[in-house]
């Protein structure tokens, strides 16, 4: 007995590697084929439209793909990367197996007989030997093992030899340096969401009801805080108050982004500092609402007014939700 | 039931018809090295695969989700009790069981600082989760708690708290069927010990332990794909702080979006609009269990919430959960209800902000008020108490509110999940009336 379970760990060391490169090469080929599929098919309909063409008597992971694919799971980056990673399990629990055969744990017979015949499946396909006579009773139980799975998918066969080696021995893979990746993933797709519980959302779209919007290139430099663009602009004779589509100059775009220097290298260029957008507001309008505290006491200080009204009837003052002495009226 | 068989092969038929009607260029070749794709993309799509724990567990198999003749309801029958193993599943030898009980501050400081370090993060690593203590002294002390299902695992070197899984039990009602269930939620292992392969030992005890109290189904959520969502939800998020949101990358200002309109866009009246919205109290636990019992009675899955559950889960607590009610300025009766629970996230590596505070949308019930109004109150209120954000998944019927609300949608999907209870065909989300935390 313990002769076959060593022979078995030397095959499997082998069967694997040649398994792994084979996959390999043939998802590396089909990829490049699908990509050329892709530019030069113009069929409407797209692969994860729910219209299987797998018949249904197939496989029963082919039955739930079109939901799957439907319910808009993001798993694709893990699609390549997952098969190298089922072949590690695999291969590190085939290894703890034939390992505890060999060191004489006991496996109940039936569930020998199983792995022996899903490991077959995983490393070598569906059986085609010749039946052994059945007087050779332990290989011709073996062999039954191996056939009667008949055309199982490789997949398949490696993640039941691992179920079941999970539930034989729960704590397997403590040991096992091949375990590298994340454990809790043998339920999950992405560590960070984990197996099970809340998910973490955040916005999907940017906040862009300005799309339309039209900017000059000193309206960007000044909204990235570029300033030595800002100065060229300038000095190659762009206006200083030069408005974009919705009539903000490149301060209103400064203040915005809260670059103080390109505040100050606009004020300093004589820009006006009380120039209005075309919802009536000016730079310190913006400067309170952004809540930008510094650059709105610069604007102050270059007699922004306080005083103007937006087209809302608001003056900045109104909407300085802060305490800022400078905001406060003179007297 | 031969009918949907019938419609399957139907169905199939129909879709092979359609391959057949491929584009001329689809050559018999390319079609062959499509099939043969097709079919690597099967084998690898981790979706289908990667289940070999829950495929032996009886939740609903993605196999059957074709077979429309299994019935609703239990999918395995509940065993005698003695069947129920006795003692806990082995774990790996430098830990050892222990149950966490939360009345004593120190192990409920341990539990909050295993999940504020170690629990859920969105996909960039930028937030993680924070609830605050006193929110999981609420989440896992509902009425009739069971101690026994606050499940931690320790080092038995250091006694440090290593892992946890909890359930808490609820009366939760599957179109007719009220059904005793837990809860499972903050499943969590810490990020050193994820190679251990301690979460399915950890859900095989809970489902362990809940059957010891003669419970044999469950509800949980995902944001993963498991055997089989019963709804698949979305969340929906209104910006409340908007540049914080942006400062801290939880939203992103388009470059032709200027910071100053965003913040105007997002801007709230400083009080609530509805004449006699207030924050509920102890003495109308009655009428809004009322309230709320027939307002949920409407939905294929919602909690049973008797007076008890109600004054648990609805009654205000600072920073926890928050109730507002309309209270009839004439009739005094009480017409509708809003609520939100409060979950904080870390936010991970940035100068300016360490925390961002959401409120999270719980049990609303307009009657007389409009949703919209009721809601916009909500938002209000939350603003006025220096929420960052609003969130809300498209449950019951909350889509009524979300876009006319200026909420956008979220990246998160949710998935609700019932353990040895089967729903056919799923259900769409505003067919759920069920919150879980």
């Amino acid at each position: 007995m313990g002769g076959d379970w060593q022979e078995l760990a030397q095959s499997a060391v082998i069967g694997l590697i040649f398994a792994f490169l084979v996959a390999k090469l043939i998802s590396v080929v089909l990829a490049f084929k699908e990509d050329n599929l892709r530019i030069t098919r113009s069929a409407p309909a797209p692969p994860a439209a729910p219209s299987p063409s797998a018949p249904p008597d197939d496989a029963p992971s082919n039955a739930a793909d079109p939901l799957l694919d439907g319910s808009g799971s993001s798993d694709s980056d893990w699609e390549g990367v997952e098969s190298t990673e089922l072949d590690e399990d695999f291969s590190a629990a085939s290894a703890f197996v034939a390992a505890s055969a060999a060191s004489g744990t006991s496996v109940p017979d039936e569930a020998q007989l199983r792995l022996y015949g899903l490991y077959k499946i995983a490393t070598e396909g569906p059986c085609t030997a010749p039946q052994p006579s059945a007087l050779k009773l332990k290989a011709r139980a073996k062999w039954n093992a191996w056939n009667k799975l008949g055309a199982m998918p490789t997949e398949e066969a490696m993640e039941e030899y691992i179920t079941i080696v999970d539930e034989l021995f729960p704590n397997w893979a403590d040991g096992s340096s091949a375990k590298k990746r994340d454990g809790d993933s043998t339920m999950s797709a992405s560590g960070s969401k984990g197996p099970m519980g809340p998910v973490f959302s955040s916005l999907m779209y940017e906040e862009d009801q300005g799309t339309e919007t039209e900017l000059g290139d000193i309206h960007v430099s000044a909204r990235e805080g570029a300033i030595d663009d800002v100065k060229k602009h300038l000095s190659a004779g762009v206006q200083v108050n030069i408005r974009d589509s919705e009539e903000r100059t490149p301060l209103h775009w400064a203040v915005d982004r809260g670059h103080l220097n390109a505040v100050e290298v606009l004020v300093n260029s004589n820009a006006d500092v009380n120039a209005q957008d075309n919802e009536g507001q000016t730079a310190l309008h913006y400067a309170v609402l952004c809540e930008r505290e510094d650059i709105a006491e610069l604007l102050v200080k270059h007699q922004a007014d306080l005083q103007i009204k937006d087209g809302d009837g608001n003056t900045p003052r109104d909407l300085c939700s802060s305490a800022w002495p400078f905001m406060k009226p003179a007297n | 039931m031969a009918a949907p068989n019938t419609n399957d092969a139907a169905g199939a038929s129909a879709s092979t018809s359609d391959d057949a009607l491929a584009p001329p260029e689809d050559t018999s070749i390319e079609a062959l090295a499509r099939r043969v794709q097709e079919h690597m993309t099967l084998a690898n799509n981790p979706s289908a695969r990667r289940h070999k724990f829950w495929e032996t567990q009886p939740v609903g198999q993605f196999r059957d989700l074709a077979d429309g003749s299994l019935p609703d309801g239990a999918i395995e029958p509940p065993s005698p009790l003695s069947e129920v193993r006795a003692d806990p599943y082995p774990l790996p030898a430098a830990f050892e069981w222990f149950t966490c009980d939360l009345d004593d501050d120190a192990l409920l400081a341990d539990l909050y600082a295993l999940l504020a370090h170690n629990y859920v993060e969105d996909d960039e690593n930028m937030f993680r989760f924070n609830y605050s203590p006193a929110f999981l002294r609420w989440a896992l002390r509902p009425p009739s708690f069971f101690r026994a299902w606050h499940i931690g695992v320790r080092a038995k070197e250091s006694k440090k708290l290593v892992a946890f899984i909890s359930g808490v039990p609820a009366r939760i009602r599957a179109r007719d069927d009220v059904v005793r269930m837990a809860e499972i939620n903050f499943l969590c292992v810490h990020k050193k010990l994820r190679s251990k392969r301690l979460a399915p030992v950890l859900i095989r005890e809970v489902t362990r332990r809940v059957h010891q109290e003669n419970i044999w189904q469950a509800a949980y959520t995902a944001g993963v794909v498991l055997p089989t969502p019963i709804t698949t939800c979305r969340y929906w998020h209104r910006s409340l702080n908007p540049k914080k949101l942006i400062d801290v990358g939880f939203s992103r200002l388009g470059p032709r979006m200027t910071m100053s309109r965003t913040v105007r866009l997002y801007k709230l009246p400083d009080a609530p609009l509805t004449p006699g919205f207030r924050q509920m109290e102890l003495r109308d636990v009655a009428a809004v269990t009322r309230l709320l019992r027939s307002y949920l009675a409407r939905y294929v899955v919602a909690p049973d919430f008797d007076e008890l559950d109600v004054e648990h889960w609805l009654l205000p607590q600072e920073d926890v959960v928050d109730s507002y009610l309309v209270e009839s300025p004439e009739t005094h009766e009480v017409t509708d209800f809003c609520s939100f629970y409060t979950l904080p996230s870390s936010v991970l590596n940035n100068a300016t902000y360490s925390t961002l505070k959401a409120a999270y949308s719980y049990y609303n019930v307009a009657v007389k008020t409009p949703l919209q109004q009721l809601m916009n109150d909500a938002l209000i209120v939350a603003k006025q108490k220096n929420y960052d954000v609003f969130n809300a998944l498209d449950v019951m019927e909350n889509e009524g509110f979300l876009k006319e609300l200026k909420f956008g949608p979220g990246d998160g999907q949710l998935h609700y999940y019932l353990y040895n209870y089967r729903i056919r065909n799923g259900i769409k989300p505003s067919e759920l009336g069920l919150v879980l935390l």
